[in-house]
């Protein structure tokens, strides 16, 4: 089954009456409950890509559809964790991830046992009192991971959410992911620069072009997981889409 | 600890150079600067009397009713202006003409519309304080970094409650000081406001002291204004502080 369908999906911005080609003749489908990562060099339009399929942008060209329906404004079902760090910084940790279930007017009990069994998935237990400020990079967005899930979404868009960590706490954080996605069952999108991290994380992996970004090649990556990145089948696949990223 | 008596070097060095030319060598002539001397006597008669007390009272009455009725236009005026560009292009151009014009050029429509007394006094204190307020409100909300915006539409959340839940505390820090700059300002309004109809407050006591060329009282209602507004400055700060981010 098909969650999202994007076809002929092109954006364009207009800066000083001058049209900026951000994207071009996008067409993509995406499983339920697929890992899918999107690939790409900076400014190939990457991330424009998930903001349209979670709502927050809008393409000039094409249709996005989830499940049949027009993605027409962002959405808990859809959620979406930010590159740069998101979390609110009046509210704790716990409240943070309440957020979601707070709008929604659950009660306050429910609430919050909820939020805590979200916030342990993610381990972040002794610091549900904590403010953002007090938290390393890794835990704020573990906390934005969890803020995003105890909406029960659909899928999760990720946005190079592990750019900023250092590679031992990315490392952790994607299996962490990885370990989170067999567990709930979700659909996740994961924007990356970052080839290993793609090859590690998704079951396929879209490689985008240089601006505007049009899908050069789609992989299918069928390791077990955890994976190993030092098996060779692993190291050969990720030689051979930076190869592609480069002769582009 | 430090901190305080760093804060008292200079004020100790102007005392002393004060009454070096004043009471001691005599430099400068009583009509032109009283001695720290006088003022003192002038403020323990002042305290003593009771009129320096009731004066205050009455003084902080008419600023915080004036800066209240000030914050709650200010507030929620300057949310809605950085939240909506629309409603900033209405509103901007006029409140940029009325910004400038000083509060105490309002003075005969505060008495047509107010009549003498109170409600021309907080009318006056308003129109001081509630533009720093707008302006800082206005302007923090519309610096609210887009990203918490977006988290809170991709959580579900609706226009009023990313409003209530998400730009209020956001833009809360520069609230706070359209607030304490509002203050000030309210502050410096008082002799303006005790000009109209007002038989006390420390303005009053200002002007009437000035008129009696009694300058050590003068200096004591200018003094007490200048504590009152630390104080303000001090609950202020201490709310900044306590927001924890």
């Amino acid at each position: 089954m098909m969650v999202f369908i994007l076809k002929n999906v092109s954006k364009k911005f207009t800066d000083h009456e001058k049209d900026l080609e951000i994207l071009k003749d996008i067409d993509l489908y995406i499983a339920d409950g697929e890992f899918l990562s999107i690939v790409g060099p900076s400014g190939c339009g990457k991330t424009t890509l998930l903001r349209m399929i979670s709502g927050l942008d809008f393409p000039s060209n094409g249709i996005i559809t989830e499940n049949g329906v027009h993605v027409e404004s962002p959405s808990p079902e859809r959620g979406f964790v930010f590159q740069q760090y998101s979390l609110f910084p009046w509210r704790t940790v716990l409240d943070n991830v309440a957020f979601g279930p707070e709008v929604r007017g659950m009660d306050i009990e429910e609430r919050y046992n909820l939020v805590r069994k979200y916030i342990e998935m993610v381990g972040l237990s002794n610091f549900q009192d904590s403010y953002p400020n007090q938290l390393s990079g890794g835990m704020k967005q573990r906390v934005a991971i969890a803020r995003a899930l105890v909406n029960d979404p659909n899928s999760l868009l990720m946005d190079e959410p592990f750019a900023a960590l250092d590679v031992l706490t990315r490392h952790k954080l994607q299996e962490e992911l990885v370990r989170i996605w067999e567990e709930e069952d979700k659909t996740i999108i994961f924007v990356t620069h970052n080839v290993d991290e793609a090859v590690f994380l998704a079951d396929r992996v879209v490689v985008l072009s240089q601006r505007p970004g049009s899908i050069i090649k789609t992989f299918n990556i069928d390791l077990d997981r955890i994976r190993d990145r030092t098996t060779s089948e692993f190291l050969e696949m990720k030689k051979e889409i930076t190869n592609l990223l480069e002769s582009d | 600890m430090r901190k305080t008596l760093i804060s008292l070097v200079v004020p100790t060095i102007i005392i002393i150079f004060w009454a070096l030319l004043t009471t001691y060598t005599g430099i400068i002539p009583s009509y032109l600067i009283p001695s720290p001397h006088d003022v003192f006597v002038a403020f323990i008669t002042l305290l003593v009397n009771g009129t320096l007390i009731s004066d205050t009272i009455e003084t902080l009455t008419r600023v915080i009713l004036g800066f209240i009725v000030a914050a709650a236009v200010a507030i929620p005026l300057g949310i809605i202006i950085g939240w909506s560009k629309t409603i900033e292009n209405y509103l901007g151009f006029t409140i940029g003409i009325l910004r400038p014009i000083p509060p105490i050029a309002w003075i005969p429509f505060a008495i047509l519309w107010f009549g003498l007394g109170l409600g021309s006094a907080i009318f006056i204190i308003f129109v001081g304080s509630v533009f720093p307020i707008l302006i800082n409100t206005a302007d923090g909300v519309k610096r609210i970094d887009k990203v918490y915006v977006e988290s809170a539409s991709t959580l579900g959340a609706d226009q009023y409650q990313t409003l209530r839940k998400v730009v209020v505390p956001a833009a809360l820090p520069n609230i706070i000081t359209g607030l304490k700059v509002g203050m000030g300002i309210a502050l410096m309004c008082t002799v303006a406001a005790e000009m109209i109809g007002s038989n006390n407050g420390l303005g009053y006591l200002i002007l009437t002291a000035t008129s009696m060329l009694d300058s050590a009282s003068a200096i004591v209602g200018m003094l007490t204004i200048g504590l009152i507004g630390l104080g303000f400055e001090y609950i202020f700060s201490s709310m900044e502080r306590n927001l924890n981010w």
